[in-house]
């Protein structure tokens, strides 16, 4: 695993902007995605249209693009935020259904997490759909991979009447769970020093 | 692990049978467990990984084993296992209402995809957002008032100084005159399309964050099943209206191969972008007439083409599944941020390449290689009614659509372009071959022979159109 150098700004500049538009963030293939710099890479997953790109942006300060509809992103995007001391690499990623792709552009967050060093996937599932979300989370446990589960959306899903209560669902998936309402940044602080928790247990498996 | 879900007995020997095969260590990153799973869901991907490892018809011969215990397939049944736990937690940890859970604007969710309410919601949207709002004030107004200002201040006082410090013909033309990179590039830009694009970007962010896209697609759902696509598509098609090179970008999202060609050619062929929308609508709304030609022109060929390509195209129509998200009040912050990103991107990428444009055009014109191509133009541009002028604006528009359509607008407001002449050429740029950008995310998404298949086929049809439309015209005697 040699390190070669790939920080963001090696990419051509003027071409990185254009893909965030439309949602379309990075042209570069995951493959060499992956931040060997860094020491703790999280990786964004869920179902389409449940604010992964909005908690991207607000968790990296940098700006992909949100839209209140299905398939705004399709490739990954990444980003970097300073969390306990560590610069740590957050991956935006395209929404998918399960871990079987049926699109071209789910399979890509699947290659993501699959295959490369991703130290935690935060799995996000919208408050009001919680059932037919938890499917993925199961399917990620399953795994064995490291999850981080974020509710979004409950202030929706408190207008329907829906309250959920996140210790008991952190209790029976054995994963943290930290309940959002992402357009106005409720919760963020919680997530991340949950992301902090991560951070420092992190192992340190590559030194150079 | 207490969290682990347990399948059905049959499947969960299969899985110990499974994990036993495989090698030690595991290449994945994932459990073995969640490999055993996907190979008995027959993961493509996996298998195909797999294939040449000597325990593969081993694996083969355990899912098949596996597979006879269940009427139904291994995946749904595992997907049932998962999905019965999934609802049994949501349960255990929710609590919900009694009655019927309901969005809040159900009855203004079912107005936009009723297909009695629906389709006078989408004309609304579509005279006010696009037709009133980019069109007439965006192309109109507003280009009319930077694009007067320029005209009467900017460009004379670049004339003027740009005399002044160059003596030689030469140098002035290539920063001022006729072609210049400010008196044409820059003017172009800003004055033209910076309008258009602004107003649409705002127009579009709108109705993206509100959520009424996917439901449009529902609504167009049934009508796009007859040209082979479905309503999922709706969406690259949309963008495409923006721009049309993100826009094959976002084909992506569409489940099948065959979706995925005709997208791309629809886009190629049909689909204005945003600055080429906003041109088109600018000029031809002084002619209703021949706004109304153009757009039944475009409506009618986007429809045919759609038609035969489903026939053509190999494969067979996917199955419509999308999530569709609560309508919600779209933030002013985020549509502004979202238009402001949107723009000074488009503006990045367009304004070099503008000025480059007008650098190209200049050397073209002194080497005289831009005299032989427009030229060479010019026998296409009679044959199809136009004037001989339009040629270089044919040329530009294969560069980018926009700056052909900036070109377009040029000819109209200095009179060379006029009535039914009007309308062939906004039908051929239409039509016409994609701008470079988006030939160049062709070739990426969808390979080199497809890519220049379709190019091929939209150049020759664009022209073709255009004569046809020409001849139509003079026959029908509609005067515009």
């Amino acid at each position: 695993m040699d390190c070669h150098d790939c920080h963001q700004t090696c990419q051509p500049k003027n071409q990185k902007k254009g893909w965030k538009l439309f949602g379309i963030n990075s042209r570069k293939s995951v493959k060499n995605n992956i931040d060997r710099d860094s020491q703790t890479n999280v990786a964004l997953v869920g179902l389409p249209n449940v604010g992964k790109s909005l908690l991207f942006n607000l968790l990296t300060g940098t700006y992909v693009t949100v839209s209140n509809y299905p398939g705004t992103t399709v490739e990954v995007a990444k980003g970097n935020r300073i969390i306990a001391g560590e610069s740590v690499t957050f991956f935006d990623t395209p929404g998918m259904y399960s871990l079987i792709p049926i699109t071209e552009e789910e399979s890509v967050t699947r290659d993501l997490i699959m295959n490369e060093n991703v130290n935690l996937v935060i799995h996000i599932v919208d408050a009001k759909n919680l059932g037919r979300m938890l499917n993925l989370t199961l399917q990620l446990i399953e795994a064995q991979l490291p999850v981080l589960l974020v509710v979004n959306m409950i202030d929706e899903a408190a207008k329907l009447g829906i309250w959920i209560d996140e210790n008991q669902l952190a209790h029976k998936l054995c994963i943290p769970v930290v309940t959002t309402e992402a357009t106005q940044k409720v919760g963020l602080k919680k997530l991340i020093a949950k992301v902090a928790d991560y951070v420092q247990s992190t192992p340190v498996l590559f030194t150079y | 692990m207490s969290n682990q879900l347990l399948y059905y007995s049959p499947i969960e020997t299969a899985i110990n049978r499974i994990e036993s095969l495989l090698e030690d260590p595991l290449e994945s990153k994932i459990s073995r467990r969640s490999i055993a799973l996907l190979l008995l869901q027959k993961d493509p991907v996996l298998r195909s990984q797999l294939q040449e490892k000597t325990y593969f018809s081993e694996i083969e011969r355990i899912v098949a084993d596996t597979e006879a215990y269940f009427s139904e397939s291994l995946s749904s049944v595992i997907a049932e296992s998962r999905h019965k736990r999934a609802m049994a937690i949501e349960q255990d940890i929710t609590i919900q209402p009694q009655q019927q859970r309901a969005f809040k604007n159900e009855w203004l969710h079912k107005l936009t995809v009723h297909p009695v309410t629906g389709v006078p919601i989408l004309a609304l949207v579509l005279y006010y957002g696009v037709y009133q709002f980019v069109g007439v004030f965006g192309g109109g107004t507003l280009v009319d008032g930077i694009e007067g200002f320029f005209e009467s201040h900017i460009n004379p006082f670049v004339n003027t100084i740009v005399a002044a410090i160059f003596p030689w013909q030469v140098i002035q033309d290539l920063f001022a005159n006729d072609y210049g990179i400010i008196t044409l590039g820059i003017r172009y830009a800003v004055a033209i399309v910076l309008p258009v694009v602004a107003t649409f970007f705002l127009m579009f962010s709108l109705l993206e964050d509100s959520g009424y896209l996917p439901r449009l697609s529902l609504l167009i759902d049934r009508f796009f099943k007859t040209i082979g696509l479905s309503g999922r598509s709706i969406i690259p098609l949309i963008l495409g209206l923006g721009c049309g090179t993100m826009a094959t970008l976002v084909t992506r999202t569409l489940e099948s191969k065959r979706e995925r060609i005709i997208a791309t050619l629809l886009l190629a062929l049909t689909i204005p972008c945003s600055a080429q929308l906003g041109v088109i609508l600018g000029l031809l709304s002084q002619e209703p007439t021949a706004l109304l030609v153009w757009a039944t022109v475009m409506v009618a060929i986007f429809l045919g083409i759609g038609f035969l390509a489903g026939k053509i195209v190999p494969g067979n129509a996917s199955c419509f599944y999308m999530e569709i998200p609560p309508l919600r009040l779209p933030r002013p912050q985020a549509i502004l941020t979202k238009t402001y990103v949107r723009l000074k991107w488009y503006f990045g990428e367009i304004l070099p390449l503008f000025i480059f444009a007008s650098i190209l055009i200049w050397a073209g014109k002194l080497t005289g290689l831009f005299d032989v191509l427009v030229r060479g133009l010019e026998p296409v541009m009679l044959w199809l009614g136009l004037p001989k002028e339009a040629a270089p604006t044919f040329l530009y528009g294969f560069f980018r659509r926009d700056y052909g359509a900036a070109g377009m607008f040029d000819l109209h407001s200095s009179g060379i372009l006029a009535g039914q002449q009007l309308v062939v050429a906004a039908v051929t740029l239409t039509l016409f071959i994609p701008c470079v950008a988006q030939l160049q995310f062709m070739f990426k998404e969808r390979g080199v022979k497809k890519t220049i298949a379709i190019a091929i086929f939209v150049v020759f049809f664009a022209f073709s159109l255009g004569y046809l439309l020409n001849q139509l015209l003079t026959i029908m005697e509609l005067s515009f």
